[in-house]
């Protein structure tokens, strides 16, 4: 092997990428050539140095990653959970409906029908008189279904209608359904952008207990993210503390955990360092713990005794 | 639970396997965005991206490979998108702008480390201006097998799987890398 050929294979034989045959050569050359033997140090060198050359990634950007991705998650996870739920409909309900659900069926299309038909501008000569009549309405539950001898169908059935409200934050009617739907049930979406916008109205106690609430007892980790984010102003007062607190302890999602104690750590209070020492018995995720020890650190508390 | 348990269960919609998984890698996923992009936020979108992608996909992940590889072959398809984006338009600049006013970009990535003596400090600098420069000089896939290997760790081997190309391919790729390295920072050595 020459000097040449030695000195091109030297950095694959530092990183132990080269063959046995291939590294037994490069090393009876180098046990006789002090020219090479010297590039070799030189390489090794090289590569201690680069070490320098190495990106370190702050824990800021990695929480940020952690928060910002969970959120994506959730938001991912409604999409897909209601593509599932709509394709199961359409599946159980229209492309193959029970047998019992098709005479159903028929006078949900005939119900349908009559409704769509109402819907139509006032002026299709088809409709006639029938489109003057009352706004569109979603049929609830059709409660009876019969004919006379006339051949004359009965449907009776309940309807729900969407009401639309406008207005500002100051109209109480807003203000009383957004604090409801911050709360409601069947849609985190809902709950998400309800509270998105009660975030700029924390001053309000009753918004704040709202979104404490959604913090402690939502089964949606983004929307008890959004709800932790939207007290951040209000983390030294007292009850928002304790509920930060209590997220920081007990929720099972790390991203809420994380931005919990990326709040908690900024307030210097007694109380924050008794539940951040409480913490270092129980958490796992490297991150928090560092935090947590950071900074109880800072607020010169011990980490062992709380 | 194993691995391949865990991501069985993440594939049934357990959401808390798939968190394991996250936490299994992405602190690496992130260095390995942030050593090749230099860049927070693009690393940051990089991360975000990558496990999106893996949410949406893990359903067709099939055991034919290991998950890491599969894993990287995300993360690293899409740094490569950026960096070859760049490349076209020359946009990456050796200065970033902070609220500290404008920096160094390795500086800037660089702030955690602890400060030494000042000549010691000006000389870590120069050396990472001129390693920023050096790695600059590497195509898009120099620096990326270069980081797999030398910042990763990872073998040849799988970073050729990663890559979907071969190990002689990959070791011809840190070949020219490492010698293109040694010729930029000589002055060090």
């Amino acid at each position: 092997m020459s000097c040449q050929e030695v000195r091109d294979l030297i950095p694959l034989y530092l990183y132990g990428e080269l063959s046995f045959d291939e590294e037994e050569r490069v090393e009876q050359h180098l046990a006789s050539c002090a020219a090479c033997s010297a590039e070799r140090a030189r390489c090794e060198k090289l590569t201690a140095l680069l070490g320098e050359g190495e990106a370190q990634v702050s824990a800021e950007l990695l929480a940020r990653c952690r928060r910002d991705l969970a959120a994506a998650l959730a938001k991912e996870r409604r999409r897909r959970g209601f593509l599932t739920a709509a394709r199961g409909i359409w599946q159980r309900w229209v492309v193959s409906p029970p047998m019992w659900m098709r005479p159903v069926g028929a006078v949900a299309m005939l119900t349908l029908g009559f409704f769509g038909a109402r819907m139509l501008p006032e002026d299709s000569a088809a409709l006639g008189p029938l489109a003057r009549s009352s706004p569109p309405a979603v049929v609830g539950r059709v409660r009876l279904v019969d004919t006379n001898s006339s051949g004359e169908v009965r449907v009776q059935y309940e309807e729900i209608r969407p009401r639309e409200l406008r207005g500002s934050f100051q109209d109480e009617r807003i203000r009383r359904l957004l604090l409801a739907a911050a709360s409601d049930p069947t849609d985190p979406g809902v709950r998400v952008e309800s509270i998105d916008l009660l975030k700029d109205r924390t001053a309000d106690a009753e918004v704040r207990r709202a979104l404490i609430n959604a913090l402690r007892t939502d089964e949606n980790a983004g929307v008890r993210l959004k709800a932790l984010e939207a007290l951040r102003p209000y983390a030294h007062d007292p009850e928002t503390r304790q509920a930060l607190a209590q997220a920081l302890l007990t929720d099972k999602h790390a991203g809420v955990r994380i931005a919990a104690v990326d709040l908690l750590a900024d307030v210097k209070e007694p109380d924050v360092a008794g539940a951040l020492q409480q913490l270092l018995h129980q958490e796992e995720d490297q991150y928090i713990r560092q935090r947590s020890l950071k900074a109880l650190a800072e607020m010169k508390a011990s980490y062992g005794t709380f | 639970m194993d691995e391949a348990a865990t991501i069985r269960a993440a594939q049934a919609g357990d959401a808390e396997a798939f968190e394991r998984l996250v936490r299994s890698y992405d602190q690496q996923v992130l260095r390995l965005a942030m050593n090749l992009l230099r860049d927070s936020e693009d690393a940051h979108d990089v991360y975000q991206e990558t496990f999106l992608r893996v949410f949406r996909n893990l359903g067709n992940f099939r055991f034919d490979c290991q998950f890491s590889t599969w894993l990287y072959r995300i993360a690293t398809n899409l740094c490569l998108d950026l960096l070859r984006k760049r490349k076209v338009r020359r946009t990456e600049q050796a200065t970033v702008e902070t609220d500290e006013g404008v920096v160094d970009r390795l500086e800037a990535v660089a702030e955690a480390r602890p400060a030494g003596d000042p000549q010691r400090a000006a000389l870590n600098r120069e050396l990472r201006s001129s390693i920023e420069h050096a790695l600059a000089g590497l195509t898009p896939r120099e620096r990326l097998v270069f980081e797999l290997r030398h910042y990763q760790g990872m073998r040849l081997k799988e970073i050729g799987e990663t890559l979907g190309s071969s190990e002689e391919a990959a070791k011809n790729c840190l070949f020219r890398a490492t010698q293109k390295m040694r010729q930029a920072l000589g002055e060090f050595l």
